[in-house]
């Protein structure tokens, strides 16, 4: 009697446990709209619902609150997603293959966006960005394209820096990036993020675009990573943690990780986001450090990947025209001036880089535009996170010896081409 | 314990039998709605599970599937890393819950014993228990950060080997730290079910022991462990079923990097990150079917014992 009654409570169990696994996604076929479908006019009224990450700054609600100021026919609502990435993607995708109306502006990471878009979940915003295409960063114009359509707006963007430190135990301004490497191996070190997760990903596709290499061809058809760029680039990433220019411990860094470790002094030259700059200029380094933009590396100028948000107008959305107007309305100027001045979030409009104010928040802001305009986007495909998966996971074994170089281009180039020829 | 409960349940059914069968009717009716609830909430998502997992659902095209058979489950048969996982998944289940059975058993037995505070130190020590695996997740993380966590800096103060090694960054020690982590915080729990157990055997085997001359290791050996293998066997059940699903620990220690992927991680990481629906379902099911499979391991090699103890005890 005990023993079947224990057996009912573990079935039981055991069915809530499996509940949870695939409760996550629902049907993925259904109706879905088989065409997609476009938004050429705005006109600011109605409810908009703005989906986007945690308004940690309030940089966020002052726009909103700026727009509803200005068009009082409309009214915008901000429904805050979680801070992280992640959750924020699994809550959009939630939404979006349950066709809900919920949320009518999107804030959509650049990696999400043809993923999204190759799901019908956008509508084709082609015709406005035309309009204005000038106003933009042409860089941060590519992340929202995705087969010869634009899908979003950029909203803010991002690129990598070398963070140095100055004075007494510092280093000189890197020269190249074998030269940093070098002189890093001399003084402290130099870190970055090489977890194994989409950090990764960007860090090495940094070095690779500088090498000049590439890891999916132009077509997005056929991944082009058994290259002598991508050994090349491996090989001079092992060997900066092999020769100890490079600490160990980046295996296990996140953003966060590496800034605190070279605030804490646990590093000559870091690599990070624009982030870390204010708050490393509240720390205990606040005087002995300054940035940079990537040096050349191969003897080729250095190049940057491109981070950041754009806004994008869900398939479902019930307000097409007023969530357009609000679009237009957040990438203007002046607003974009705000959220580079309270959020650090830099500017997808290059005047705005211009700014006395900008300048004063954002000291290195002319390095900043600099650099955006010389990142490159992430491989603009579907199925980016498959892709990210089988670079990060690969450039993580050679960095930690389980694979040669050698190896780990060939898997990563294979497990790429896996990916692109997913059902 | 489970006696009592079993000759409450018969009296019970031998009343109804009094009232006739309308009284089970009634039962029958009351119960339906927590039956249909149940269905609703668990068998239905199951079955769909299982339903998405014998499909294939285009990344690519909106709308497009295809009906794929087993094809998701060889594709996992036939991939390395379903096969680590499952090893990953087994080893830190054994690991860890062997040293949680060991350190849950000690500090029950302490806390069994009467003493000032017993009553506070029962509570305080279940606070690692109450704590989000998420949260407890972060802060081991912290504590083994290079060189800035706790961990190493106390290591070097001590001027202790160890203050340098990465220990989210190396393959064994990855998965050391995270046995430690699910140690701190369920062990008190298994203390707790084992403490329950301890207290329900009667003082007066022991003092009838203790009569006959039994040494404090026979009667622990003879008395205590054979009298709490029932609560032992529940406590051993809840943890394993809980360590075969391990999800956040490797996903906030190391993101699944240095053979720390376990099952729920990879089913995540398919399902959800690279949303490939029809195969992550498959390992979702997997996992399931490797959770039954494991829960009826016990009930044939123990429920037997449990049984046979229940006899002797009446």
């Amino acid at each position: 009697m005990n023993v079947l009654r224990l057996a009912a409570i573990l079935i039981v169990a055991a069915l809530f446990a499996v509940a949870g696994c695939g409760d996550d996604d629902d049907d993925g076929g259904g109706s879905g709209a088989s065409d997609s479908q476009a938004v050429t006019e705005s006109r600011a009224q109605g409810d908009v619902t703005w989906c986007i990450g945690k308004d940690t700054t309030g940089a966020f609600t002052t726009v909103i609150d700026n727009f509803n100021k200005a068009n009082p026919d409309a009214n915008v609502e901000l429904l805050e997603l979680p801070e992280s990435a992640d959750d924020q993607r699994r809550l959009q995708i939630q939404r979006l293959r349950a066709e809900s109306a919920q949320c009518d502006v999107l804030g959509v990471d650049v990696i999400w966006t043809a993923e999204y878009a190759a799901q019908n979940w956008l509508l084709d915003v082609s015709d406005a960005i035309e309009r204005q295409a000038d106003a933009f960063i042409p860089s941060t114009l590519e992340t929202a394209k995705y087969e010869d359509k634009y899908w979003a707006f950029p909203f803010n963007t991002n690129a990598g820096f070398i963070y140095w430190r100055t004075g007494q135990d510092g280093g000189p301004k890197p020269a190249s990036w074998e030269q940093m490497y070098q002189q890093a191996g001399d003084a402290s070190g130099f870190i970055y993020q090489g977890a194994r997760y989409e950090g990764l990903t960007v860090n090495f596709l940094e070095l690779l675009y500088s090498a000049g290499g590439t890891v999916v061809d132009e077509g997005g058809s056929e991944a082009t990573a058994d290259s002598e760029e991508v050994r090349n680039v491996l090989t001079f990433m092992r060997d900066g943690i092999d020769s100890g220019d490079v600490p160990k411990a980046v295996t296990t860094y996140m953003e966060e990780e590496s800034r605190r470790a070279f605030e804490g002094g646990r590093a000559t030259y870091m690599r990070n986001w624009p982030y870390a700059y204010a708050l490393g200029k509240d720390s205990q380094i606040a005087d002995s450090f300054d940035v940079t933009t990537f040096p050349p590396y191969e003897g080729n100028p250095g190049a940057g990947v491109l981070g950041g948000y754009n806004l994008a107008i869900s398939a479902f959305s019930e307000n097409p025209e007023g969530s357009l107007a609000f679009i237009e309305f957040a990438v203007e100027p002046g607003q974009q001036e705000i959220q580079a001045t309270e959020a650090s979030l830099p500017a997808v409009v290059s005047e705005v880089y211009d700014m006395p104010s900008v300048k004063k928040a954002l000291p290195f802001a002319t390095d900043l535009r600099d650099a955006v305009e010389q990142a490159q986007p992430r491989p603009v495909s579907p199925v980016y996170p498959q892709i990210s998966e089988a670079i990060y996971t690969n450039v993580y074994a050679a960095l930690q010896g389980d694979k040669s170089p050698d190896q780990a281009a060939q898997d990563m180039n294979a497990d790429i081409q896996d990916a692109l020829e997913t059902f | 314990m489970e006696a009592s409960t079993a000759r409450l349940g018969r009296r019970w059914s031998r009343g109804g039998r009094r009232y006739g069968t309308g009284e089970r009717r009634l039962a029958r009716a009351m119960l339906a709605p927590s039956l249909i609830v149940m269905a609703l909430v668990a068998a239905y998502p199951i079955g769909y599970a299982i339903w998405l997992s014998l499909n294939e659902y285009s990344v690519r095209v909106p709308g497009l599937s295809r009906f794929a058979g087993f094809d998701n489950y060889s594709e996992a048969f036939s991939s390395p890393e379903f096969w680590d996982a499952v090893t990953v998944t087994f080893l830190f289940t054994v690991i860890s819950v062997g040293i949680e059975l060991a350190v849950g058993l000690g500090m029950a037995l302490a806390m069994h014993e009467a003493f000032k505070g017993r009553g506070l130190l029962r509570t305080v020590v279940l606070v690692p228990w109450a704590v989000l695996t998420v949260v407890s997740a972060i802060t081991w993380r912290t504590i083994f950060e290079p060189n800035l966590g706790l961990a190493p800096q106390v290591l070097s103060a001590l001027g202790l080997p160890g203050a340098d090694v990465v220990w989210l960054g190396e393959t064994g020690w990855s998965m050391a730290v995270m046995v430690l982590a699910d140690v701190w915080k369920t062990a008190p729990f298994m203390a707790l079910l084992l403490l329950a157990g301890l207290q329900v055997i009667p003082n007066d085997v022991y003092d009838a022991a203790k009569v006959d001359g039994a040494t404090t290791l026979q009667r622990f050996r003879r008395i205590t462990l054979p009298l709490l293998a029932p609560a032992i066997l529940v406590a051993l059940i809840f943890r394993t079923l809980d360590a075969l699903r391990i999800f956040d620990l490797p996903y906030v220690l190391t993101r699944g990097a240095n053979d720390t992927t376990t099952l729920s991680l990879l089913s995540y990481q398919e399902l959800t990150t690279n949303r490939l629906i029809g195969y992550g379902s498959a390992l979702s099911v997997l996992t399931f079917a490797i959770v039954m499979g494991v829960s009826f391991l016990y009930i044939r090699l123990v429920g037997g014992n449990i049984r046979s103890l229940v006899a002797d005890e009446r």
